[in-house]
C-alpha cells in the first residue's frame, strides 16, 4: 500500500482511540460511555460522519510542549435520527478532561453554523472538566463564541443539551441557552460555583450532587427538563424527544401514523372528576386518554408539579400539552408553574407545534413569598407567551377556570382557536364563596340571619355562575362537550387549525416579561 | 484580610476575605441550601417520560407544607410505618383537599401539626424516621 495512505490510517487510529485505554477503562468504571460510543447510541447505525478529525490545538504559554490532545478533546459531525439530518459534538472526558480551549471550541462553532444553513437540530452531550485554563482568554473565546451561536439559532434549530458528567462554570451557560437539557442520574452535575467556592464565600458545605446532581435540576432549581438512571437511558430519550420535534422553524414535526381511531370514545372521562369540586384527581389520566396509544411524554416531570408540560401525538401529529395538576398544589399557578409554563409554550411556538391547555386552575396562589419573589413578572411570562403564540391553540376547561389563572390558561381573550368546557366546568371571575360575599354584601348584612343569608346566597351563586354556561353565552366557550368526546373534538379542532395562518406586527422583537 | 462572622441558620461562620484590589466582593449568605434532592433515582424507561421511583432504603425525611394551608385530617399515627408516597395529612389549600405524602420510605417518628392547625410553606409537618 502507499504509504501516504498508510499514514492516514495510522492518524485516524490515533484520534479514534482517544485519551488511550486506560482513561477509557476509568471511563467505563465509573458508569459512562466515551464521547464515541455515546454518539454511536444517538445516531442511527452507520450514520455518523465525523468532520474535523485532525484538528490540533495551537500549543498555550505554559507547556513546552504542545498537549497532546486527539481529536482536540470533542467529537464533532453529523447523522440522522430515524433518518432525519440532525447535528452533534460529543466532549471527550478521556482527552485532557474534555477541556475546552480555542480549537475544541472552533470544532464545536462548525457544526453549530452548518446546523443553522441547513436547518437541523444541534445535540451536544457535555462532559467537560470546563475551561483548559493554560489556554486563557482563548477558552474564553471559545465559550462566547459557542453562546453567541446557540443564541441565534434559538427558535430557528432545536438544540438539545445532553449533560453526561461534569458541566461547570461558564460551561453551563451554553446548555442554559439550549431548548432542552438531559441529564444523566448521579453521574453528571451543574453549577457555576462548585462546593469548594460556596463554602469559602457563605460556608455552606454541600456535596456536588446536592448542589448540582440530576435530580436537583430537575425537581428543585428547574434547570433541567429530563433525568434518567443511565446514559443509555438518557440517550433514547433525546431519540423520543427528536420525534416530536420538526428539524427547524420552517418545517412542521413528522406525521408518526397511528392505529388508534381520532374518534375513539374516552368513556373513563365522563366519570372522572369528582362532583365535590374540593376534591383531587389525576389531571395525567385526562391527558393519557386523549392522546395517541395513552403515549405522553412528559417534560420536566419532577419540577413544578402543579402544572404539567410535555408532548404528545393526535392524530399522529405532535401537539405541546400543558395542564393544571388538581393533585398537587390545587392545580394553582405559582411562580414556578407559570415559568414553566411560559418556556414551554415559548418552546412550542418557536417550533409550529400547536398547543393544547387543560384547565382545572383555581387561580394564583397567595402568599408573601409568592408576591416578594415576583409572581406578578413570572405570571406576566405566561399571559405573554401564550398571546404571543401564532401556533393553533387549543383549550380545554376540565373544571375550575377562576379569575386571572382563567385568563392565564389559553383562555379566549389569548387568542384561544378553540375552547371546549366540560359540563362541570365553573368559569366565573372567581369562587362562589368570595364571589357572594362581595356581590352580595348588602344582602348578607342588612339579613336577620346573616349566616343562613350567606350559604343561600353562595348557593345562589354556584347556581348561577358557576358553570360553563355563562361563558358560553359570551362565546368565551365555544362549545360545551361531553368529556368522553375530547379525543375527538380536539383531534377534529387540529384538523380544522391546519392551515392557520396569523401574524404579529413586524417588530424587532418584543419585551418578553424575563 | 478581612474578617467576617457570617450567620447561616444560626450557626454562625468566620470568614477571611482577602482583598486583591479593586472594592473587596462579599456575598450575601443566601438562604439554606436547597433541600435534598428526592434520595430515590427516578427509574426511567426510554421510552415515555421517567417512571415512579426505584426502591428507596428506608430512612430519615420531613414532611413539609408545600404551600400555606390547614392540616385537615390526620391520615396515619406515630408508629405507623409509611412508603413512599402514602399520604401522611391532608392539607386544605386553595379550596382544596389536598394529599400530603411521604418522601421516603419509614416510620412516623412524630407529627407535629394538630388536625385544623394553619402552616406555611416549608413547615415540617411530620418527621419520618
Amino acid at each position: 500500500m502507499d504509504k501516504r495512505i498508510e499514514k492516514l490510517t495510522e492518524r485516524r487510529n490515533k484520534v479514534l482511540g482517544g485519551g488511550g485505554a486506560k482513561r477509557i477503562e476509568k471511563q467505563h468504571a465509573s458508569g459512562k460511555m466515551t464521547a464515541r460510543e455515546r454518539i454511536c447510541a444517538l445516531l442511527d447505525e452507520n450514520s455518523f460522519v465525523e468532520l474535523d478529525m485532525f484538528v490540533e490545538n495551537r500549543g498555550n504559554d505554559f507547556d513546552a510542549v504542545k498537549p497532546d490532545a486527539p481529536g482536540e478533546g470533542v467529537v464533532t459531525g453529523y447523522g440522522t435520527i430515524d433518518n432525519r439530518l440532525v447535528y452533534v459534538f460529543a466532549q471527550d472526558f478521556t482527552v485532557i478532561g474534555g477541556s475546552l480551549g480555542e480549537m475544541h471550541a472552533k470544532k464545536i462553532c462548525k457544526v453549530q453554523d452548518l446546523a443553522l444553513k441547513m436547518g437541523a437540530p444541534v445535540i451536544g452531550m457535555n462532559d467537560s472538566g470546563g475551561a483548559r485554563i493554560q489556554e486563557g482568554v482563548d477558552a474564553l473565546y471559545g465559550y462566547g463564541e459557542i453562546f453567541y451561536r446557540n443564541t441565534i439559532s434559538s427558535g430557528v434549530v432545536p438544540q438539545i443539551s445532553v449533560i453526561l458528567g461534569p458541566c461547570a462554570g461558564g460551561a453551563v451557560y451554553s446548555p442554559a441557552l439550549t431548548d432542552f437539557i438531559f441529564m444523566a442520574d448521579k453521574t453528571s452535575n451543574m453549577f457555576i460555583t462548585g462546593p469548594a467556592v460556596i463554602k469559602t464565600v457563605t460556608g455552606e458545605e454541600v456535596t456536588a450532587e446536592t448542589l448540582g446532581g440530576a435530580m436537583t435540576h430537575n425537581s428543585v432549581s428547574g434547570v433541567a427538563h429530563f433525568v434518567y438512571q443511565n446514559e443509555e437511558e438518557t440517550i433514547a430519550g433525546v431519540r423520543k424527544l427528536v420525534s416530536y420535534l420538526p428539524l427547524n422553524n420552517m418545517e412542521t414535526a413528522p406525521y408518526i401514523p397511528t392505529e388508534d381511531d381520532v374518534n375513539r370514545v374516552c368513556e373513563k372521562l365522563d366519570t372522572l372528576v369528582p362532583e365535590n369540586p374540593n376534591k383531587p384527581y389525576d389531571m395525567k389520566e385526562v391527558i393519557n386518554e386523549v392522546v395517541d396509544d395513552g403515549d405522553f411524554f412528559e417534560v420536566q416531570p419532577y419540577y413544578a408539579t402543579n402544572m404539567i408540560t410535555g408532548f404528545a401525538r393526535i392524530g399522529g401529529n405532535s401537539v405541546g400539552i400543558l395542564a393544571n395538576q388538581p393533585k398537587s398544589k390545587a392545580g394553582c399557578l405559582d411562580i414556578d408553574a407559570s415559568d414553566k409554563a411560559a418556556r414551554f409554550v415559548s418552546i412550542c411556538d418557536s417550533y409550529n407545534i400547536p398547543l393544547l391547555t387543560f384547565m382545572d386552575v383555581p387561580g394564583f396562589l397567595p402568599g408573601v413569598n409568592q408576591e416578594y419573589g415576583g409572581i406578578i413578572r413570572h405570571g406576566a411570562k405566561m399571559l405573554y407567551a401564550y398571546s404571543e403564540a401564532t401556533v393553533p391553540k387549543i383549550t380545554v376547561v376540565v373544571r375550575k377556570a377562576y379569575g386571572g389563572a382563567y385568563i392565564a390558561m389559553c383562555s379566549k381573550h389569548l387568542g384561544a382557536d378553540q375552547v371546549f368546557a366540560w359540563p362541570m366546568a365553573e368559569i366565573a371571575v372567581m369562587g362562589p364563596d368570595g364571589a357572594a360575599n362581595v356581590v352580595f354584601k348588602k344582602d348578607i348584612d342588612s339579613s336577620a340571619n346573616p349566616a343562613k343569608a350567606r350559604t343561600e346566597k353562595i348557593a345562589e351563586y354556584k347556581e348561577k355562575f358557576a358553570n360553563p354556561y355563562k361563558a358560553a353565552s359570551r362565546g368565551y366557550v365555544d362549545d360545551v362537550i361531553a368529556p368522553s368526546a375530547t379525543r375527538q373534538r380536539v383531534a377534529s379542532a387540529l384538523e380544522m387549525l391546519k392551515s392557520k395562518r396569523d401574524a404579529i406586527p413586524a417588530k424587532k422583537h418584543g419585551n418578553f416579561p424575563v | 484580610m478581612k474578617k467576617f462572622n457570617v450567620t447561616v441558620n444560626g450557626k454562625v461562620y468566620e470568614v477571611d476575605v482577602e482583598e486583591v484590589g479593586g472594592a473587596p466582593v462579599v456575598s450575601a449568605p443566601r438562604a439554606a441550601a436547597p433541600a435534598a434532592a428526592p434520595a430515590a433515582a427516578p427509574k426511567a424507561a426510554p421510552a415515555p417520560a421517567p417512571k415512579a421511583a426505584a426502591p428507596v432504603a428506608a430512612g430519615s425525611g420531613t414532611v413539609t407544607a408545600p404551600m400555606s394551608g390547614t392540616v385537615t385530617k390526620h391520615k396515619v399515627k406515630v408508629g405507623d410505618s409509611v412508603k413512599r408516597g402514602d399520604v401522611v395529612v391532608l392539607l386544605e389549600a386553595m379550596k382544596m383537599e389536598n394529599d400530603i405524602v411521604a418522601p421516603c420510605d419509614g416510620t412516623i417518628k412524630d407529627i407535629l401539626v394538630k388536625e385544623g392547625t394553619a402552616v406555611q410553606p416549608g413547615d415540617v409537618i411530620a418527621v419520618i424516621g
